[in-house]
């Protein structure tokens, strides 16, 4: 277990960086347009969970050191792009892994090269991804020194048994002590992850989760069902039998007892899987989803600048090793297209509470793609007489069987822009 | 030639008894073929034939032998090894005066043993029972002549030892060749009369027709009358395969060969006509035989590869007259389908004739087909607008006439020999009463093995009642079945509805108290092979507008990826944009889309 796990990742070496595509974004935007929002990846993992997807290699502390060096280059090149930062959110990997000393070094140089003054007032949001076997109060109290206001804890279940399915190896119990220690440390704002339709998992058991995760009093969950995303290890056990995949009647009961439990909570659902008090939604995320410009640092790190969208490489020993004056060599880029940008902001935008606001979504259509509103208006026609969508304060907005037909509203209304 | 003694006959057994290696070694003894070329089996020609161990079209091969100082002329006649075929075994032993009867002396007398022995016997031919492979451990000829006397009458010691693999045993079957089976009868007429056993078509010659002469002699260049076709060619050729072929200017009474004469399909021939001189031309015809009947139908359509290429219909058309030139018992229409397009309706022999078909159909024809299940024919008593009845043929069961009409369904009734271990007879008889199967008689082989006799409809065999067998009986049981008759039954049309629609590519014929269970077992395979949609898909099945079993595919409720974030983007995009191109590959009825898998489900009969 002390290799690096790049079993999933595409052989394919870098070529390209992004140094240039950020230069070709940064001229076509105003000094105050730039991106308000920054995704960092920390890559390490103590142990590869197989559900995830996302890039991560298991824990060799003798790279993080460099990791860390290279990672404060990559932020200080991309610097003098951003507008004062309103979100930073650290993901991973498992960032908490990474040691104390080094979260110091980080955290000194992202208030080197930001402007971090909308995150020190408390209206901008700085969170960090947090696994409850790692949370202590010296790095909370590191954490906070930087300007963290926030960590969303991956619980995804209190149940041995599920856990241990998703090859999860934390105690439950961990889960409240970390968000314990986030509010003594002063971390003010917390999240849950939980994960439901886990193969053998029954409706009873779910409900349990999701009391318990209720129980914790935190301002935000986010409740996925587990997919099975391709080149994982979870596919591939399915792919062999070793389990049932959970029902699709099942999974649809779930998610209703979720959100139906979980308003009745007073955490309303604002995007098909995140629930929060009225305004602790997740800022960060919300800027994706309405596809706001944000910069990207770290392995396999994805960024959207002025209609560019790329990726880092996901290999540590490129990411290491390539460095075009502090930026990162990528291995995707699409440059921008107006008819893709238009697909992309129904895609996500879909997806939330808040909708597609017909009127500017229509005009923008139209302009790249003519014929365009008359498509979409036709298709939400169809969607709204089968009772997926509703029309609300002139948006298009999803019903809750909506919700649960989510991709197929969202593929067909995005088909009026092929 | 009159001091050239002839003897025409065939060999038969059942599958893998060692047929081909014996005809081999026969013609080895006879220093025909050499020792090299014995090694392959010189009577089957096609691969396709070679890989299942099967012959499927008759030949015939004229070796010379001496015998006692006597010049014979041994006329080894192929018949096919399997049960599809009898009608091509019979015609093939209509040619002949005697049979050899090839039993495997390790595994005994088998069903098809039994049903092949039983043609034999109706043709009036003498049998010489061979027990072969006793070059094995496992051999007991001593108790397989027995189950040879109990099975069918033959004597014990009439039975002759040999080993095709060694050789051991060859020549005493060379003796009893010369000495047990008779000449070929006199001749009862001066004209000619010559029987057509079988025809082949050659790129290169056109038709070759393998004839049997009974009366007269038949000369190159003379112009012949098919009596039956009523049609006239002249003779370009006459030969014999001894093996390879040998001209000849004439054949005469006894004799077996070859002819050709400039016919370009085997449209223009049929088997079992008599040719005759056409300037002196016979009163009568020889007794031929019936045409053959194909028995079991199917659809082929031209399918969707996985690469979203659909084949041409014209493809499958040009692939479809390409077999037809060889193979002259399966018949085949265009037929068009709401659901599947345009394809062919096809009739076969048999069971495994159909899967042949479909299996040259793919390999030669580069098609790949999707195959309607197979339906059995019908024939179908009705009154008419005039009030009158008539009998008509019904090979699908979208094409029976109104249910008001219809006064009886009668449909093909096989007699069905099984050999079967005596531990398994209960569970064989409870196989075929399950099948509507009679119980017809029981017949002591060995202290071990009984042969079973049943009447069973070929619909409930044509589905997998050899492999039940195999299975309940521990590959042990074999079986064979002739067709004997049409029986009317209590049998009904039952419609599948989806969305209340009836699909009539997937209706089916079924006995009135089997028709519940069979709607209901096709619907549960259709609720796993059909999508779930934006609505609730009822799915029905019925006889004459009254529901007897039915299904809800439930509307779909989750369709939603829960993880958008910002890396998510590009890759999800991607997969809703492929998404979308995916459904319109499917076949649309209504507004439901059925994958082609769908229209398999009828296949299976399995639970």
């Amino acid at each position: 277990m002390t290799n690096d796990i790049a079993i999933s990742l595409p052989e394919q070496r870098p070529r390209q960086t992004a140094r240039r595509l950020l230069a070709d974004a940064g001229e076509s935007l105003a000094p105050a347009q730039g991106p308000r929002s920054l995704y960092i990846h920390l890559p390490f993992c103590a142990h590869k969970c197989h559900y995830c997807d996302f890039y991560s290699i298991v824990d060799r502390q003798d790279r993080q050191l460099a990791f860390t060096q290279r990672l404060q280059r990559e932020l200080l090149a991309q610097a003098p792009l951003a507008a004062p930062l309103e979100s930073i959110f650290v993901g991973g990997g498992t960032p908490t892994l990474l040691a104390p000393a080094l979260w110091t070094d980080l955290l000194t140089t992202l208030d080197r090269a930001f402007d971090l003054s909308p995150i020190r007032s408390g209206q901008g949001e700085f969170s960090v991804e947090c696994n409850p076997e790692t949370a202590t109060p010296e790095l909370f109290d590191v954490l906070v020194a930087g300007g963290v206001n926030r960590i969303s804890i991956g619980a995804q279940s209190f149940n041995t048994n599920h856990l241990h399915t998703l090859e999860r190896r934390h105690d439950p119990a961990n889960v409240a002590r970390s968000v314990e220690l986030a509010r003594g440390a002063g971390i003010g704002r917390q999240s849950v992850d939980l994960i439901f339709a886990v193969p053998g998992q029954s409706l009873e058991e779910w409900t349990g989760d999701l009391e318990r995760a209720i129980g914790l009093g935190t301002e935000h969950l986010s409740c996925y069902a587990l997919t099975y995303e391709p080149n994982t290890a979870m596919t591939a056990r399915l792919e062999r039998d070793e389990f049932i995949r959970a029902d699709e009647d099942l999974e649809a009961d779930m998610y209703e007892l979720t959100v139906e439990r979980l308003r009745a909570q007073g955490l309303d659902r604002y995007e098909v899987s995140n629930y929060a008090r009225p305004g602790r939604e997740c800022a960060h995320n919300m800027a994706y989803w309405r596809q706001h410009d944000w910069l990207a640092a770290g392995p396999s790190a994805s960024g959207h600048v002025a209609g560019h969208r790329w990726k880092n490489t996901p290999r540590l020993d490129d990411y290491l090793s390539i460095d075009d004056e502090g930026f990162a060599p990528i291995i995707e880029h699409e440059p921008p297209d107006g008819r893709r940008a238009m697909r992309e902001r129904i895609m996500t935008g879909i997806r939330l509470r808040e909708g597609l606001e017909i009127d500017v979504v229509c005009a923008a259509a139209e302009r790249v793609a003519p014929g365009a509103r008359r498509r979409l208006e036709t298709s939400a026609a169809w969607h709204k007489e089968v009772g997926l969508l509703i029309e609300r304060d002139r948006r298009w907005v999803l019903t809750d069987a909506g919700f649960l037909m989510g991709d197929r509203v969202a593929s067909d209304l995005m088909d009026a822009l092929a | 030639m009159t001091d050239v003694q002839i003897r025409n006959f065939s060999i038969i057994a059942h599958i893998d008894h060692g047929k081909s290696t014996l005809a081999d070694r026969l013609l080895q003894a006879t220093h025909a073929v050499s020792d090299r070329e014995a090694k392959a089996q010189l009577l089957d020609s096609m691969d396709l034939e070679r890989e299942r161990g099967i012959t499927i079209k008759a030949s015939s091969v004229t070796v010379p032998h001496v015998h006692k100082g006597q010049q014979y002329m041994l006329n080894f006649i192929d018949t096919p090894g399997h049960v599809d075929f009898s009608y091509e075994v019979s015609r093939a032993l209509k040619a002949c005066e005697g049979a050899i009867l090839v039993v495997d002396a390790s595994q005994g007398v088998e069903a098809q043993t039994v049903v092949n022995a039983y043609l034999a016997i109706e043709q009036d031919l003498e049998i010489i029972p061979v027990l072969n492979k006793i070059d094995l451990p496992a051999a007991r000829p001593d108790e397989i002549a027995m189950e040879v006397e109990q099975a069918l009458g033959l004597p014990a010691e009439d039975c002759i030892s040999v080993s095709a693999k060694t050789g051991q045993g060859i020549p005493e079957l060379l003796d009893a060749i010369c000495e047990r089976l008779p000449s070929p009868r006199k001749p009862v007429t001066d004209k000619t009369r010559a029987l057509i056993f079988d025809a082949i078509y050659d790129d290169y010659r056109g038709v070759i027709i393998y004839i049997r002469v009974f009366d007269g002699v038949l000369r190159v260049g003379e112009k012949i009358h098919m009596m039956g076709l009523g049609r006239t060619f002249q003779i370009t050729e006459l030969g014999k395969y001894m093996p390879k072929p040998v001209k000849v200017k004439e054949l005469g009474p006894g004799e077996t060969g070859y002819l050709v004469a400039a016919i370009k399909t085997l449209g223009d021939v049929r088997v079992g006509d008599t040719i005759t001189r056409d300037l002196d031309p016979a009163d009568e015809a020889l007794e031929g035989y019936a045409p053959p009947n194909q028995m079991v139908f199917c659809d082929f359509y031209p399918a969707t590869s996985d690469d979203g290429k659909t084949p041409d219909f014209e493809e499958m058309r040009d692939a479809m007259d390409r077999l037809a030139l060889n193979d002259a018992s399966y018949t085949y229409q265009a037929v068009h389908s709401e659901a599947l397009g345009f394809g062919f309706r096809c009739g076969f022999l048999g069971l495994l004739h159909m899967d042949i078909i479909q299996e040259r159909l793919e390999r030669e024809g580069k098609l790949s087909v999707v195959q309607t299940a197979p339906t059995v024919s019908y024939k179908v008593l009705r009154r008419t607008k005039g009030g009158e009845t008539e009998l008509i043929e019904v090979h699908n069961p979208g094409d029976l006439p109104d249910p008001s009409t219809i006064l009886e369904i009668r449909e093909p009734i096989c007699r069905v020999e099984v050999m079967t271990p005596v531990d398994k007879i209960g569970e064989v008889m409870k196989l075929s009463l399950e099948r509507r199967g009679t119980y017809k008689s029981q017949t002591h082989i060995s202290e071990t093995r009984q042969l079973l006799t049943f009447e069973i409809p070929l619909a409930e065999l044509i589905y997998d009642f050899y492999d039940k067998l195999k299975g309940l009986t521990s590959g042990y049981g074999t079986m064979d079945y002739e067709i004997s008759g049409y029986h009317a039954d209590n049998l009904v049309k039952v419609d599948i509805l989806i969305t209340g629609e009836p699909v009539e590519a997937l209706a089916l014929i079924a006995h009135k108290d089997r028709a519940a269970a069979r709607g209901k077992l096709l619907l549960g395979r259709l609720r796993k092979v059909i999508d779930r949609h934006n609505f609730e898909i009822p799915l029905q099945a019925a006889i004459g507008g009254k529901i007897i079993a039915r299904e809800t595919i439930k509307a779909f409720r989750k369709d939603v990826t829960a993880k958008c974030y910002g890396g998510d983007v590009s890759r999800k995009r991607k997969l809703l944009d492929k998404q979308k191109k995916g459904k319109e590959k499917m076949k649309s009825i209504g507004s439901v889309n059925i994958p082609q898998k769908a229209f398999m489900a009828v296949l299976d009969s399995g639970e």
